[in-house]
């Protein structure tokens, strides 16, 4: 066993204990796992744009996720982003394994965070993380909220 | 004794409400339900913020309406609200209650309530039962306030994610450690303004119900 597959057990269990104990709502605790990584690093950008992709170039020097893209839609609320062999990969395969749905992705964290810290977004919310274990990759798509008038801004996520 | 089960089963969460204010005795009948929950090894873990002044119910039920709002409006996205109020087959009628839900206005209604309560725990003294004694002590303050003939409605939705509990603890100055309170809900409280209409059905009891072993249905010959 490698020292990320160590890591990965531990989060598995703690995952699967947390959901146990809050069920559904455990998706919405756990936004702060993963941003001490992106808190170390001096990302800088004045956009969403900016800010994600100086994000993503950090995420990928370091190792964590070998390929990642991201596109922003949805009237500007859709945050929606691609990753292929993140470090992680593994816990969420055997979470879904263990029948809890994956929700807990440190990579999306980091770029909700840095939206809330650097351009001072109002909030953001982790909405929908799909694995895919036989191509290795994952969709995670998120709301992001620049401001108060964007909470209620719908569309069909599905048609883009 | 009279059956507390009329009391139980009439209770509906109220979330509109007339703008007197709720008599002092009042406050503390309901505090004092709360008191005597039970509470694993009689810990007695929560701790209770009585607000009415209006500026900070007005923080409260921006932040409930934006924790609200920012979720409902993403399951929106991705059809499940839809989904979840496909009964209501009047598609004005269908599209006024999913506005309302991810607008956030759902959850904002601390603003107009004449008495909130927020419900914390300490996470100090040894307790190992925080959230589950504070529920314990949300439950008998609703059920206070419905037999005084108050509305109340407990509202977790504001402090469900983690920044958003940060938040509403600085609005309140409570510590904001992970290791010292947990803000479990708060409970808004005040004369109805109407009667509940259309209460939320419940499953029947042959739907829950196991006998003796989970899955067995229907009550068997006991001696």
């Amino acid at each position: 066993m490698n020292k990320m597959e160590y890591c990965n057990d531990i989060m598995v269990r703690l995952e699967e204990l947390l959901f146990h104990e809050l069920s559904g709502c455990a998706a919405w605790k756990i936004e702060l796992v993963g941003i001490d990584f992106i808190q170390s690093k001096e990302i800088k950008g004045n956009t969403p744009d900016e800010v994600v992709r100086n994000c993503i170039q950090e995420i990928k020097a370091a190792g964590l996720v070998k390929e990642m893209t991201y596109s922003i839609g949805g009237r500007d609320i859709k945050l929606e982003l691609t990753m292929k062999d993140c470090l992680h990969l593994p816990k969420e395969v055997k979470l879904k394994r263990n029948g809890v749905k994956p929700y807990v992705c440190p990579i999306t964290n980091m770029i909700l965070d840095q939206l809330i810290e650097k351009l001072n977004f109002e909030t953001t919310y982790m909405a929908d993380v799909n694995i895919d274990e036989k191509t290795g990759e994952c969709k995670v798509r998120s709301a992001i909220y620049e401001d108060e008038d964007k909470i209620g801004l719908v569309c069909d996520w599905s048609e883009e | 004794m009279g059956d507390i089960l009329d009391i139980i089963r009439s209770r509906k969460s109220i979330r509109r409400y007339k703008p007197d204010p709720v008599p002092d005795e009042m406050i503390d009948k309901i505090l004092e339900a709360a008191r005597w929950a039970p509470t694993g090894e009689n810990y007695q873990p929560w701790r209770f913020i009585v607000i009415r002044d209006p500026e900070t119910k007005n923080k409260i039920g921006r932040l409930a309406k934006l924790g609200s709002g920012s979720r409902m409006t993403a399951w929106y996205c991705l059809g499940e609200m839809q989904e979840r109020f496909k009964k209501i087959k009047d598609p004005v009628k269908k599209a006024e209650v999913l506005r309302f839900m991810y607008s956030g206005e759902v959850s904002e209604f601390a603003k107009h309530a004449p008495l909130v309560i927020a419900v914390i725990g300490t996470l100090m003294e040894g307790s190992v039962d925080v959230p589950y004694d504070l529920s314990a002590a949300i439950e008998n303050m609703l059920l206070e306030a419905h037999s005084l003939g108050l509305g109340a409605c407990w509202v977790h939705g504001p402090v469900a994610s983690t920044r958003d509990a940060k938040k509403f603890k600085e609005i309140l100055k409570i510590p904001t450690g992970m290791g010292e309170y947990k803000v479990i809900a708060y409970v808004a409280i005040g004369w109805p303004t109407e009667e509940r209409k259309h209460p939320r059905p419940k499953r029947p009891l042959e739907e829950m119900v196991y006998w003796e072993e989970f899955g067995r249905k229907g009550r068997p010959e006991y001696e």
